[in-house]
């Protein structure tokens, strides 16, 4: 179905080679889980095998790619796309239409399918996959799980014999990444050729034929499905990559607050949408405790990411306030009191050097700036991107450096949304003793995860929204 | 009752078909806030000035009609201060109350087009009217990432608040430089991730698409273009001197 | 073209119809209305300059620029952007042309050349002055007194040089701005 023959490629734009001879071959009605630590390889292939590589983003390619017996790198683009389909990791970009239904017929109206084949195909998915709940919506009102569902179902609704998933549950909490588990098992049953490259392991483990572990560019390890069957977490994270066991933050029991514990408190919080009379945030009375890590959990849709935007005094709307060291902090104090580490954080990066943003983030009137500066990138281990443009950072890297623009503005509360989504067994590890560190320095952590992994490595305490 | 796509298709269809919208919102651009016209076209641009309201309320858009209408309040309210108001600030008064009542309605207009239309049904309206590929693509696309854009600008702004960057603490030209940067490289990665995954799915094959939206002329189109027809006849009656009432 | 070529042009198209509608806002008030062809081709220059590293085949430029034609047209600025629109558009991708698409200097020129399309957004009230204010006697007096001394009639070529010259300023900050965040980010 899918050949790979020592196939070798280099992003125009890169000088080192992203895949170095690599050979795979998957056959008709095979589920294959590709893993291995981030920029390991295994987008680029999914994207030689749709034909993105070479037609949509050039380089240097060596070997061949042929899908159905025809090579890939001569056939367009659209021929590849009635053979294969792709379910990609941002749900927020993927989307070309902005209503459900419109996105499930995109494919087959590109094609020039009939329309009354097109809504029996339509029905076909939404009755197998159980989308009746979504249909005839705006793609704005749907949650990041409610998004992949969707993209799974115009992948679906093509009818593609391959169905690749470039980690499509990084944003997903565990029930989302549940119904992608049911999503794939339905595609299972019906022989299609599926293709996973995931971090995020656990929701898949069991489902898979052979997975196949990359490392910088290369095919590493093998594993059938019986071999897989007897690894155990520990022996993943040996090879970098994430545990196999489902868990979910319910599951974890961390101690609550107590009267003597030395906490800040939240009065009153109340904050909706302008023109929505439900409040998304409603809390009228939390502890947290200061000068610890508290892991913020609840579904997609709970209100999380709200809740640290009217934390950080960034909603106006936002009633309530936080009680700090015996102070009270409204609104716009909290805007001094607290930085937050936004889930795109390349948002919030605006200089031409890593050095120059630590720099603009440094309180008033401190001495020499540039060592100060360096010392904090230091101790972050982002000595080596000095000079570096913050937006050619990995998306590891730009939360680093986030963090240290945090260290630097001398705040006392550090809010982070997802900071572990789409990192690998490393990376979130590095993450994890982060954040300790900066909570050594006495500041308040506060992080929003689903992440079980990062909760059980750093948090010490867990509070649930919704 | 098992979802049946089709039927649900022409269930949500909207009051008006997007071909039709196009030419409301061309109207209003023209005649109410470009002003074309003279004293015979007054009460034509009455209507054409009531149209947007009625249609957000007929699609059931409540918030932008009650939104709109205070706005238009505020409007009429200065032009109607401009009696009683003394020296400069009557004429600041009579100049912001016509800007705002001519700009409110054709705004309210494009709020309609914009939310009542999906970027399926743009596409289907321009295919009925037999736009080339290389038109209805790039308009689609930017269509579909206004909001985006918009979405990533808050983004932005709300990252300078928290990390204390105002208009008056450092230089314009730097403000500029931080909002718009990050704000562009955000957009266009979007755009790109769009891009990819459309071609993957066969966009821009050599052949003739088809389309699920459910779409065409019915009776209100009709009398909405004819009052469209009417317009123009009306407007160059008037350029001939025609005087009617 | 193929349809990378036409998402991009949705791309830079969307970029650029923000940024101008967001700073067109200030027109409103009449000492902005001329200042409006200073503004606009300085701003706009950022997504051009970047949109024109994309472009490697001939006819983007022109698609774009009718787009925003069509755009004025659908905003209430009447017929005559797409006249300018068009000459802008053939003269910009020309000009690319000639420099085969890569020469840094003529994507600046290209750009001035570009921005030319917004004196089109003037040009009724220079053409027909009269109607002009006629259609906009209710907004006061007054207003029409301070639009009509900001814009006596030989502030038309001025308008014209200002949004070419300003375009080619707009152009030169683009490639500054090229260098100094895009390349470095893997954008350009």
């Amino acid at each position: 179905m899918v050949e790979l023959e020592h196939v070798t490629f280099r992003y125009g734009s890169e000088t080192e080679a992203s895949l170095k001879d690599v050979s795979l071959q998957v056959n008709e009605g095979e589920c294959i889980l590709l893993s291995g630590p981030s920029g390991c390889g295994k987008t680029t292939i999914l994207r030689l095998i749709n034909g993105l590589i070479p037609h949509y983003y050039a380089g240097e390619l060596s070997g061949s790619v042929r899908v159905n017996g025809k090579e890939v790198e001569q056939t367009e683009l659209y021929e590849t796309a009635m053979h294969t389909g792709m379910v990609f990791q941002n749900p927020r970009s993927q989307f070309y239409s902005t209503d459900t239904t419109g996105e499930m017929a995109f494919a087959c109206e590109n094609r020039g399918m009939p329309e009354h084949e097109i809504y029996a195909r339509i029905d076909d998915t939404v009755r197998r996959l159980g989308t009746e709940k979504l249909m005839d919506r705006s793609i704005f009102q749907l949650s990041d799980g409610e998004k992949q569902k969707i993209a799974c179902a115009s992948v679906d609704v093509a009818g593609t014999e391959i169905i690749l998933l470039d980690e499509p549950s990084a944003n997903l909490d565990d029930d989302a990444a549940q119904t992608l588990r049911e999503i794939i098992l339905e595609w299972r049953k019906q022989g299609r050729t599926i293709i996973a490259a995931e971090h995020r392991i656990a929701y898949l483990w069991d489902l898979f034929d052979r997975a196949l572990i990359m490392d910088s560019g290369r095919m590493i390890r093998e594993f059938s499905r019986e071999e897989a069957d007897v690894l155990s977490a520990a022996d993943l994270a040996a090879m970098g990559l994430r545990t196999n066991i489902q868990e979910s933050p319910k599951d974890i029991v961390l101690p609550a607050c107590t009267e003597t514990d030395r906490t800040m408190v939240i009065r009153n919080f109340r904050f909706a949408y302008p023109g929505c009379k439900e409040a998304v945030v409603s809390i009228p009375e939390l502890r947290i405790a200061q000068n610890e890590i508290t892991a913020v959990t609840g579904a997609n849709g709970a209100g999380k990411t709200s809740f640290l935007n009217c934390l950080c005094g960034l909603e106006k709307h936002c009633e309530g306030i936080l009680e700090y060291d015996g102070k009270s902090y409204d609104n716009k104090q909290r805007q001094k009191l607290c930085y937050m580490v936004m889930q795109d954080s390349a948002n919030q990066l605006f200089t031409e050097s890593v050095l120059e943003e630590v720099i603009i983030s440094l309180t008033a009137g401190t001495a020499d700036e540039k060592t100060a500066a360096l010392r904090i990138l230091e101790a972050l281990d982002l000595s080596a991107f000095t000079d570096r443009h913050p937006q050619s950072l990995s998306g590891g890297q730009k939360q680093r450096l986030a963090i240290a623009c945090a260290l630097a503005s001398g705040r006392k509360i550090l809010l982070l949304d997802e900071p572990s989504s789409g990192l690998d067994y490393r990376h979130m590890r590095e993450m994890a003793e982060l954040l300790k560190q900066v909570c050594e320095t006495g500041t308040t952590v506060l992080v929003v995860t689903h992440d079980c992994e990062l909760i059980r490595a750093c948090a010490g305490r867990k509070i649930t929204l919704g | 009752m098992a979802y049946a796509s089709e039927q649900a298709q022409e269930k949500r269809r909207g009051f008006l078909d997007p071909r039709t919208k196009l030419m409301l919102v061309l109207l209003l651009a023209v005649f109410v806030l470009g002003g074309l016209g003279g004293s015979t076209l007054k009460p034509v641009k009455t209507v054409l000035s009531a149209l947007p309201f009625a249609l957000l309320l007929i699609e059931g858009k409540t918030g932008r009609f009650l939104r709109g209408m205070i706005m238009l309040g505020i409007g009429y309210g200065m032009l109607a201060a401009v009696g009683v108001l003394p020296g400069v600030l009557r004429h600041i008064a009579l100049m912001c109350g016509g800007i705002l009542t001519r700009f409110v309605v054709t705004v309210m207009m494009g709020e309609y087009l914009i939310s009542s239309t999906s970027v399926s049904e743009f596409i289907a309206g321009m295919e009925r009217m037999h736009m080339p590929q290389a038109v209805i693509i790039p308009m689609s696309v930017m269509f579909r990432l206004f909001p985006a854009i918009g979405a990533e600008w808050t983004s932005v702004r709300r990252a300078m608040r928290m990390r204390g960057i105002h208009l008056g603490g450092a230089k314009a030209g730097q403000v500029i430089e931080y909002q718009l940067v990050p704000m562009m490289t955000s957009t266009v990665r979007i755009g790109e991730e769009l891009s990819a995954s459309a071609l993957s799915r066969g966009l821009a094959a050599p052949v003739r698409r088809t389309n699920v939206c459910r779409i065409g002329f019915r009776i209100q189109d009709y009398i909405l273009l004819a009052g469209g027809v009417v317009t123009v006849v009306l407007w160059v009656m008037e350029l001939c001197g025609v005087k009617l009432w | 073209m193929n349809g990378k070529d036409l998402i991009n042009i949705g791309i830079y198209g969307a970029i650029y119809f923000v940024i101008m509608m967001a700073v067109a806002m200030l027109g409103m008030i009449p000492i902005f209305l001329p200042l409006l062809a200073v503004i606009v081709p300085i701003l706009g220059g950022i997504p051009f300059m970047l949109f024109l590293t994309r472009v490697k085949k001939p006819g983007m430029i022109f698609i774009l620029t009718m787009i925003m034609g069509v755009m004025m047209l659908l905003t209430g600025m009447g017929p005559w952007p797409l006249l300018t629109c068009a000459l802008a558009g053939l003269g910009a991708e020309l000009c690319m042309k000639s420099g085969n698409y890569q020469d840094a200097k003529k994507a600046v020129l290209s750009y001035g050349i570009f921005s030319m399309w917004i004196f089109g957004n003037y040009l009724p009230l220079f053409t027909d002055y009269e109607g002009y204010f006629a259609q906009r006697a209710d907004y006061g007096q007054a207003y029409i007194d301070a639009v009509s001394r900001l814009m006596p009639l030989w502030m038309a070529p001025v308008l014209l040089i200002a949004c070419f010259v300003c375009g080619i300023i707009g152009g030169l900050i683009g490639r500054k701005l090229l260098k100094k965040h895009f390349e470095k980010a893997g954008l350009a």
